[in-house]
């Protein structure tokens, strides 16, 4: 403390120097008044007096610099001064300086901004009180559980409180005479208190409390008008009355993380639900766990289920920060941590390549400074002023890369934002700058002056005095242009890593987007419906009302939508027994219970055996179709067709067909299992989707089917889509994949490119004697321009084949977001890349190669 | 007045007598080495040259404050006060100093 008081009373100085010499002034001549008057006193003549005074003080000029060094900082003015002599530096060349500044502000800028949504979306606090003693539940390793578990669980009182809640669930929302989709979050009463969401205005939702419903901000300003009166007011959702009792925040995170934002929170039964609850005082999760695992082996006792016990993986994961990452959340979330920090080295790269091409810049300009500073240090200036003195240099340049780069991170990070991405339950990121991002930029400050300046630095004053004198500004021995030219080998071969995952990823979105999914989405609508009061009527009447709208072709009723991570599959798992015999086999597939039109609609070819039939209904004989892998997995090489199939709850199922292999969860899966059920042979679910196919474009019907479903039961809600707009979310990771890292290796093979034409410009510069001598005893241009192409090629081949190597083994872990069609070790790749940076040195080369072409032998052999 | 020669200081000493000083109340420096002269019985004689430079020093870290004010002569005069970490710098010098001395005065007696 009394450390930084001494600190700020220092600075404090700094701003009133002149204030301070003046009142030191003042001080001194009272002082010596204050004596001559005692003297005059004491007897001696008024001028006498004075003059003794004088002298008895002795010099004022000695004793004002001994006052005045009490409160300077010598480092800090020291600092200032290397810092205005930087700057002077950097002012004399300000078209280099701002090249430099703006490479590094685009890394930075990149860079920052990955690490800024990264951050938001993966490791942001939920907004709720407390979020050490919440913690999310799961029971046979599954964060659902229905509301009767949930009361009996709320009722064996282990925690001080537990919530539910059910994300994303469509809500219907009547306004006037027209409809409207929303995304809605289902909650129980206690919802809001036990997990204590702050509200902006109003107040959160109360235990007791049926038909009430808080909205988010951006709902509250974009649909209801931003109106400060929206307190009271009434929405009719799924046909109910809501009353708006509170607004969220702005910044409101829900507890799912990774920016998801409903529209409005409501309490409705949501049939399933996540459960949360709030941990005893003093009680952390590890205890917390010993009192809930007895309660679900009574839950076993008392709901049954011969599939999976209740007391099977349970678990208490955090709610916020990194430890959520630990839970079973976290193992759906490591493709998008591998992939943000994919970017973020794709980008620090990107920031090192900036740097190499700084470092080699300061490099050559420190050379051509080594008589100077040989100079300086003879005259007794000590090396490590020297070295501070051209640090300053690069450290301005880090701090005016850093700034702007973080200045392009604040404009980069508003606009991402604004963006609203339309999954089922929307993505949007609050991004917002925090001490942690400055803490980073910090960091990255450090290390840009550290990797442009320190080697230079070292460099330029290491020399010997005599050599660097004699040497007079030219290149001293070939130490100098061996380090210049490994950092332009170094960034070739980063470029070429760089380049190869670039062009991965674009095949990956041209692959993706020509969809060899395995079915066709090109005229198939899915309309999702909840909630409907008798759910088997509705299906069946649903269904004959779409066959009969004009220009549809087929529809049936499926529980999961593939490649949709928010409508997925139920991935199942268990031991399965082929011909119900003693022979079990363990396989975790996915699963799907369809209609008999789904295989048609989805032009998915049944291969042997037949699709569903309208006769496989509740009550005949059970009935699968597998696909491929699967037949194989539990049969071999017989023909499953006609054999029984085992469930692990002792049903048995007779295979009727078998289905081609297509994609079923994400795109870049391999040899996935499934398994298809009769949807009229599965139990009764709260939702089901209707695949459709229609004979035009898909976008002209969507309203009518729309309008068709909405009005077959008022209480349920209709969520309708053309397929391909479902797929968007499985094509994102590949669009924005593409897109960053094309840019991105793009552009760093653009500065590599500049650093290569600057090292070979440079040292075409220092040989511009040699060349003379050589033109003048009878080179020819030819000769000449073999000297520069010599040079260039050797950089490049070097640099190529060391990134090739790198590249072959850097970008095999990106197989893990490519589909599989595109392989990491396909050698076109690396053979296309290969080229492109052939052509791109080539060009780099031209420069040097014509100014080595114009050297006139007269002119150069005068050149100093 | 012919006297004997006034001590050299103790290093380290001089903040500890400004302190002291200054422990009654606010003083301009002229006084400051006035008291400390009488105090000593013409015993001390703190140069002018090194009051000021140890008075700022006193000032950066926060143990004096100093303000203008009018001395008993109707001038202007800066006056210097303690602070309330330096009424506790005081309390530790003083402290340290008084085992010192006696220390130093046991070894004299008996060794």
């Amino acid at each position: 403390m009394a450390f930084w008081n001494e600190v700020g009373n220092r600075v404090r100085y700094l701003f009133r120097r002149s204030r301070f010499d003046r009142e030191f002034e003042e001080e001194m001549r009272f002082h010596i008044q204050a004596r001559a008057d005692e003297l005059e006193q004491s007897g001696l003549a008024g001028s006498d007096a004075l003059r003794q005074a004088r002298r008895e003080f002795g010099s004022t000029l000695r004793s004002g610099e001994a006052t005045r060094s009490a409160w300077q900082m010598f480092w800090l003015e020291d600092l200032a001064s290397d810092v205005r002599y930087a700057a002077r530096a950097l002012r004399r060349n300000p078209a280099l300086a701002l090249a430099a500044v703006a490479s590094l502000a685009l890394g930075i800028g990149a860079n920052t901004t990955i690490f800024s949504v990264a951050r938001e979306a993966l490791f942001s606090e939920p907004s709720c009180r407390d979020p050490h003693s919440l913690a999310q539940v799961s029971t046979r390793g599954n964060s659902w559980v229905s509301m009767a578990q949930y009361r009996f669980l709320e009722h064996a009182h282990v925690f001080d409180a537990i919530a539910g809640v059910n994300i994303g669930m469509v809500v219907n929302w009547r306004n006037g005479n027209r409809s409207y989709r929303l995304a809605g979050t289902h909650v129980t009463d206690s919802f809001f208190e036990v997990v204590g969401i702050p509200v902006a205005m109003g107040r959160p939702i109360e235990r007791g409390e049926t038909d009430v419903t808080v909205v988010t901000y951006g709902f509250w300003r974009k649909r209801l008008g931003g109106a400060p009166n929206v307190l009271g007011r009434t929405l009719v959702l799924d046909g109910k009355p809501y009353t708006v009792v509170g607004v969220l925040p702005r910044d409101h995170r829900m507890l799912a993380g990774f920016g998801f934002t409903p529209d409005l929170y409501l309490t409705k039964d949501p049939g399933e639900v996540m459960l949360y609850a709030r941990l005893p005082q003093g009680i952390g999760r590890q205890a917390a766990y010993t009192r809930l695992a007895p309660i679900c082996r009574e839950l076993d006792r008392v709901y049954p289920d011969v599939n999976r016990k209740w007391a099977k993986e349970v678990r208490l994961s955090a709610v916020g920060g990194t430890e959520r990452l630990e839970g079973e959340a976290g193992r759906q979330a490591i493709p998008v941590v591998g992939f943000f920090a994919m970017l973020v080295i794709v980008t620090a790269i990107v920031v090192l390549i900036a740097c190499a091409n700084i470092s080699s810049l300061l490099l050559a300009r420190s050379f051509t400074r080594a008589r100077e500073f040989a100079i300086r240090m003879s005259l007794g200036g000590s090396r490590w002023r020297l070295v501070r003195q051209l640090l300053a240099e690069s450290m301005l340049l880090a701090l005016l890369g850093t700034g702007a780069g973080l200045a392009l991170n604040l404009w980069l990070t508003r606009l991402l934002s604004a963006i609203h991405i339309p999954t089922p339950l929307p993505i949007e990121l609050v991004i917002q700058p925090d001490r942690l991002l400055l803490l980073y930029s910090v960091a990255i400050a450090i290390v840009v002056t550290v990797t442009t300046g320190l080697v230079p630095a070292l460099r330029a004053t290491g020399a010997g005095i005599g050599a660097a004198v004699k040497a007079g500004g030219r290149e001293t021995g070939p130490a100098g242009s061996a380090l210049r030219n490994a950092l332009v080998i170094g960034q070739l071969a980063v470029s070429i890593v760089l380049l190869s995952a670039g062009l991965l990823f674009l095949r990956n979105l041209i692959q993706a987007t020509s969809f060899q999914a395995g079915f066709d989405t090109s005229h198939t609508i899915v309309a999702t419906v909840q909630g409907p009061s008798d759910r088997r009527k509705f299906v069946d009447s649903a269904l004959e009302r779409l066959r009969e709208l004009p220009g549809i072709e087929a529809a049936s009723p499926a529980y999961a939508v593939p490649l949709n991570p928010f409508l997925a599959f139920s991935r199942e798992r268990g031991p399965l027994r082929p011909d119900a015999g003693s022979r079990s086999v363990r396989v975790e597939y996915n699963s799907n219970s369809v209609g008999p039109d789904y295989f048609r609609i989805m032009a998915i070819p049944i291969l042997d055996g037949r699709a569903f039939l309208d006769s496989d209904r509740a009550g005949a004989p059970e009935v699968v179709i597998l696909n491929e892998n699967m037949a194989h997995r539990l049969f071999g090489d017989t023909n499953p067709l006609g054999h029984i199939l085992r469930f692990p709850d002792n049903r048995d199922a007779r295979v009727v067909g078998i289905a081609r292999n297509s994609t079923y969860v994400n795109l870049g899966e391999k040899d996935a299992m499934a398994l298809y059920v009769p949807f009229s042979q599965q139990a009764v679910r709260g939702y089901a989707h209707f695949f459709l196919r229609t004979r035009g474009a898909p976008e002209t019907m969507a309203r009518k089917v729309d309008e068709a479903l909405a009005g077959l039961d008022h209480s349920a809600s209709v969520d309708t889509r053309i397929m391909g707009d479902l797929f968007a979310a499985a094509l994102l990771p590949s669009r924005a994949g593409a897109a960053v890292l094309g840019a991105m290796a793009l552009f760093g093979l653009l500065l590599a490119s500049i650093g290569l034409c600057g090292v070979l410009l440079y040292s075409t510069q220092q040989r511009i004697r040699e060349i003379g001598i050589r033109v003048a005893l009878g080179a020819s241009p030819g000769n000449v321009l073999g000297m520069v192409a010599r040079q260039s090629c050797k950089l490049v081949a070097t640099g190529m084949c060391s990134g090739l190597a790198i590249a072959a083994f850097a970008v095999r872990p990106l197989s893990m977001f490519l589909v599989p069609e595109v392989r990491t070790t396909d050698p076109v790749n690396f053979v296309a890349v290969a080229c492109l940076l052939a052509v791109v040195a080539g060009l780099a080369s031209v420069a040097p190669t014509i100014r080595a072409l114009r050297v006139d032998p007269a002119v150069a052999l005068r050149h100093e | 007045m012919e006297s004997q020669p006034s001590l050299e200081l103790l290093p380290g000493t001089l903040y500890l007598l400004i302190l002291r000083t200054l422990n009654h109340g606010p003083l301009h420096g002229y006084a400051i080495v006035k008291r400390i002269k009488e105090a000593s019985r013409e015993g001390l004689q703190i140069e002018d040259g090194s009051l000021y430079p140890a008075l700022n020093r006193m000032l950066v870290k926060g143990w004096l404050a100093a303000e203008w004010g009018v001395s008993e002569n109707n001038r202007k005069a800066r006056f210097y006060k303690l602070t309330p970490e330096g009424r506790k710098q005081l309390d530790k010098e003083a402290g340290e100093f008084g085992r010192l001395v006696r220390a130093i005065q046991l070894v004299m007696r008996t060794a």
